[in-house]
């Protein structure tokens, strides 16, 4: 059946047309009094169309707002669940074993239910995503369905419209003109509405006037921003090499590599500074507690330009310098360093010791001595003296020597010296830290051996201290500036949209018959008051109030 | 008198003086019915004075917060007393705000009890200037959370208005289930009032009474880089109210007796999360009873729910006012909010751990207020809920709002543990 779309003013409406967008008369005949359905000023949108194929379907599923209400709901609701216990995100370096076990022996039977059903990492399940991906496709199909029809209604509005688009709006007005000459009360109304700023049009005994129409794209440009924000997470675990998150320790004076990149990263100095005793208050004081003020991370970054491989032979140049704070991190090509934590660790870097005769305290002569990467050969006056082996984290097991970890915490050396007076190669055991010297009894050691030797420190000031590790978070996000940007074109779109209202105010004369509509998008209560407010000024008498039409509450 | 001294004075100052505003604006509202005046003009003069006590009582907890900055050397925004007390601020900001574009001088029977509630409720923690730790000194920090307690501001103002709608249309004494279940409604946010200040009743109360426990208990601090081992700590846990729940695995150290109990009756369960849960358990559990008891002395006091109670006053009023009232505060709001509790929250988040978004329960549960707000608008713009449908929205709204700020610290954990939470 081929639907009459033609209304009686002789305009031509596309199908499923609801106020005719000329004149604005309802063209689906109802004969009701009640108040327009306003919305969209009543053009026909795609997702209404009643002869529908399966992509017409879809449209319209994610063109309801209702639906995106729905998407909204489940979303939050979902996202709540999350936030019962822990993510599973918030450990770092935990096996799925130990995860697994966190949640049955922290929460029982409920929490093993959690994390059996994915609630323990409800942020990147596939239905979360899923989701969001359905409300981005929401936020699209929605924008455009309306947006376009739209524009087109109001790029092309009448000035004289029907008076029964008139008669139901929700601000309506009715007034004969008696006393006035019809001409001037009109011109002089229009004055006053210029006056609020409107844009006036008229058209004989027509006006009609609008302001604030950039409004209406206030939602439509807050979705855009939405929309962006949205693609560029996706973005984010689509392409490869955008996103790094590693954690890295550094000793004062260590360079290390950071991963994925070019770059590697020294820490040439860590400072940490307290609050004093009087700038806290009196129970942190009493407590006796100890509040960083301030920590820093005096960080370099360089770029290899030689011999990469070979850790003692690679030649680095500086790139880039920065003093690394919380909150203010090293940002260079996209990599950022965080100052994420720091931990007190006093460790020997170097130190300078002395060869020395132990009968005599005769001093043979002094070599340098590192605790990463010592070198294997030192020659000291007469003597040769080969490092055999080395264990920066000293411990005995099973009985035989061996190292805990690669860090110089208890760094201990085994020499085997060579030289004059020698029967044959004599081997010297040697642990920098005194600690150490007691512990693992150094002095009886070198006796068991026979050895003449003494090998030790003239004075502090000839050993190397770091005293502090400073942990580092390495990142590097490239989506960044596509976050901030949709965020700020959303935040546009709703400063649009809740600070400015759309109103219009349309007027017609039929004799001295006056006929008064209005419509905005929000605050009712403003067009009200502009409407009674231009009406005063020109003689005539309305209470604000009393230009409600009424509506239906639901 | 140090200037800490004046400060706190002025914040004192301006709680009596909203107090006294609002009992002003009642009588504007009450006071019509009474003989020998001329209605219109009698709400109009009082209201006129009511709200220029509001506007001093403002000035003075303006004071509070400039000279409490000039003390701590940066924006009183970092620990519970002194958000609380800026949201409080921000509130009768709004309120203000609100008060300019409609001059409804009713609105602030119901906003005022808002601001003053949470003021009271700020007034509980401890007031004295705390250090700031370094990841909180940062003026993105400073922009997002004043931002995020404006638009919360704004929220309250709307649910104040929408809980006047619902006070004003509800058929208490109707039969049908609607009515019924509406009524029961209102009653329960009734209720939840009466169990905040129950809180702050029952805190004040046991303290002036010096009542006193500890408990220690071993903490697990876990390690906070990669690799390395935690420490356990014992930590002391003082309660202020008598503990009907000792914390989880700990050991009593000192218990004055109450009312015959010797010691704590429960323990509270493992799974609480937060920091101090025990304590925080105990002071909810205290709080919900003496609600409680507080609302049925009300009731045998009223012989009829509260919202029937309170409804005469509301004759006057006009529904459609409140409900556009109250939309227009949260969509005032709504912006202000997004930008302080999302936007400018990532930016921070982005600078100071390197990620914008991680779904750290309490940024999760801003995402969660922001999501519900937008759906009440969607319902509000384009399904056309207006009146009761919405006026519970915004009520529901503002709880999770509360909860957001109050509630996630107590039963989740998380990175704002903010200092000084009780």
């Amino acid at each position: 059946m081929v639907e009459n779309t033609k209304c009686e003013c002789g305009h031509q409406n596309p199908v499923e047309t609801i106020l005719c967008e000329a004149c604005g008369k309802p063209l689906q005949e109802d004969y009701g009094t009640e108040p327009l359905e306003m919305r969209y000023d009543g053009v026909a949108r795609r997702s209404q169309k009643t002869n529908r194929t399966w992509i017409d379907r879809i449209w319209s599923f994610f063109s309801s707002v209702k639906i995106a209400i729905y998407l909204i709901i489940i979303t939050l609701l979902l996202a709540m669940l999350g936030t019962i216990f822990p993510q599973e995100n918030t450990f770092i370096d935990a096996t799925p074993q130990q995860i697994a076990d966190y949640y049955a022996t922290e929460h029982g039977v409920v929490g093993q239910v959690y994390h059996f059903i994915g609630l323990s990492r409800t942020y990147e399940t596939w239905w979360f995503l899923t989701l969001l991906f359905m409300i981005g496709t929401s936020l699209v199909v929605c924008s455009l369905d309306r947006v376009l029809p739209l524009y087109r209604a109001l790029h092309k509005q009448k000035v004289r419209k029907h008076r029964q688009f008139l008669s139901r709006q929700r601000i309506v007005f009715e007034y004969t003109l008696e006393n006035e000459e019809k001409q001037v009360w009109l011109e002089e109304f229009t004055a006053k509405l210029k006056r609020k700023r409107y844009k006036v049009r008229r058209e004989e005994d027509a006006i009609m006037a609008e302001k604030n129409r950039f409004s209406r794209w206030g939602p439509y440009i807050n979705h855009i921003g939405l929309i962006i924000f949205l693609l560029a997470a996706l973005m984010r675990s689509l392409i490869p090499g955008w996103y790094m998150d590693e954690y890295i320790s550094l000793q004062e004076g260590e360079i290390k590599k950071l991963p994925g990149t070019p770059y590697y990263i020294e820490n040439e100095q860590f400072t940490v500074e307290f609050y004093r005793d009087e700038e806290m208050n009196e129970r942190f004081r009493e407590e006796g507690r100890i509040v960083p003020k301030l920590f820093e991370t005096k960080a370099v970054l360089y770029r290899c330009i030689e011999q990469c491989d070979d850790p003692s032979q690679r030649v680095l140049e500086e790139v880039h310098r920065h003093d690394i704070q919380v909150n203010r991190p090293l940002n260079y090509d996209h990599v950022m360093a965080y100052q994420f934590d720091y931990d007190f660790s006093p460790e020997i870097r170097s130190l300078d010791v002395q060869l020395a005769d132990k009968q005599t305290g005769e001093i043979f002569g002094e070599f340098h001595l590192n605790t990463s990467n010592p070198e294997e050969n030192y020659k000291v006056g007469a003597y040769n003296i080969e490092l055999r082996h080395y264990y920066p984290d000293f411990v005995y097991e099973d009985g035989s020597p061996a190292t805990q970890s690669p860090l110089p915490k208890a760094p201990a050396f085994v020499f085997v010296i060579n030289g004059p007076g020698l029967e044959k190669e004599q081997v010297h055991m040697y642990f920098p830290r005194p600690d150490d010297k007691i512990k693992f009894q150094q002095d009886a050691i070198n006796n068991a051996t026979g050895s003449p030797f003494e090998i030790k420190v003239e004075s502090m000031e000839r050993v190397e201290i770091s005293l502090y590790t400073s942990f580092l978070n390495i990142r590097k996000d490239r989506i960044i500036p596509f976050i901030f940007v949709g965020a700020g074109i959303s935040m546009l779109g709703l400063i649009m949209g809740f600070y400015w209202q759309h109103r219009r105010i349309w007027l017609r004369l039929d004799g001295n018959r006056l006929l008064l509509g209005a419509h905005t998008n929000k605050n009712w209560f403003g067009l009200r008051k502009d409407v009674a407010d231009a009406l005063l000024k020109t003689g005539i008498k309305a209470d604000p109030k009393s230009l409600d039409n009424g509506v239906k509450r639901v | 008198m140090s200037l800490e001294q004046i400060s706190n004075a002025c914040l004192v100052a301006g709680l009596i003086l909203y107090t006294i505003a609002f009992f002003t604006f009642v009588i504007a509202v009450i006071g019509q019915k009474w003989s020998n005046r001329e209605p219109l003009s009698h709400r109009k003069r009082w209201s006129k004075a009511a709200f220029a006590v509001t506007l001093i009582g403002w000035a003075a907890h303006l004071a509070f917060f400039i000279t409490r900055w000039v003390v701590k050397g940066s924006i009183p925004t970092s620990n519970m007393f002194e958000f609380m007390t800026f949201l409080g601020m921000m509130i009768i900001f709004s309120f203000i705000v609100i008060f300019f574009i409609y001059r409804s001088a009713v609105l602030g029977m119901f906003a005022l009890p808002v601001g003053v509630i949470i003021l009271a409720y700020a007034s509980v923690f401890p007031w004295e200037v705390q250090p700031l730790i370094p990841s909180l000194n940062f003026y993105w920090l400073k922009i997002h959370v004043t931002l995020a307690a404006t638009g919360e501001a704004f929220f309250a103002v709307g649910f104040a208005a929408g809980l006047m709608y619902l006070l004003r249309t509800v058929d208490f004494s109707g039969n049908n289930k609607n009515s019924r279940r509406a009524t029961r409604g209102v009653e329960i946010a009734m209720l939840a009032i009466l169990i905040v200040l129950g809180f702050i009743g029952g805190v004040f109360g046991f303290r002036a009474a010096g009542y006193e426990a500890t408990f220690e208990k071993e903490v697990y601090i876990p390690a906070e880089q990669k690799g390395a081992a935690g420490e356990y700590v014992t930590q002391t846990i003082d309660y202020v109210l008598p503990p009907l729940f000792k914390p989880y695995d700990s050991e009593t150290s000192n218990m004055d007796p109450f009312l015959g109990m010797e010691k704590p009756l429960f323990v509270t369960p493992s799974w609480m999360e937060g920091a101090n849960s025990g304590r925080k358990l105990n002071t909810l559990v205290w709080s919900i009873m003496i609600g409680l008891a507080l609302y049925g002395c009300v009731r045998l006091i009223l012989r009829k729910p509260i919202g029937a109670w309170i409804q005469p006053a509301m004759k006057d009023l006009d529904p459609d006012d409140l409900d556009e009232i109250s939309y227009r505060a949260i969509a005032i709001g709504f912006p202000i909010f997004t930008l302080g509790a999302l936007i400018t929250a990532m930016i921070w988040a982005h600078i100071a751990w390197g990620r914008f978004w991680g779904w750290d329960p309490k940024e999760t549960w801003a995402l969660i207020t922001w999501l519900f707000y937008s759906a009440y608008l969607h319902f509000r713009l384009s399904t056309g809920w207006h009146g009761r449908k919405s006026s519970w929205l915004a009520v529901i709204g503002f709880v999770l709002v509360m909860f957001t700020l109050v509630g996630v610290n107590l039963v989740l954990s998380g990175l704002h543990t903010y200092a000084g939470v009780e």
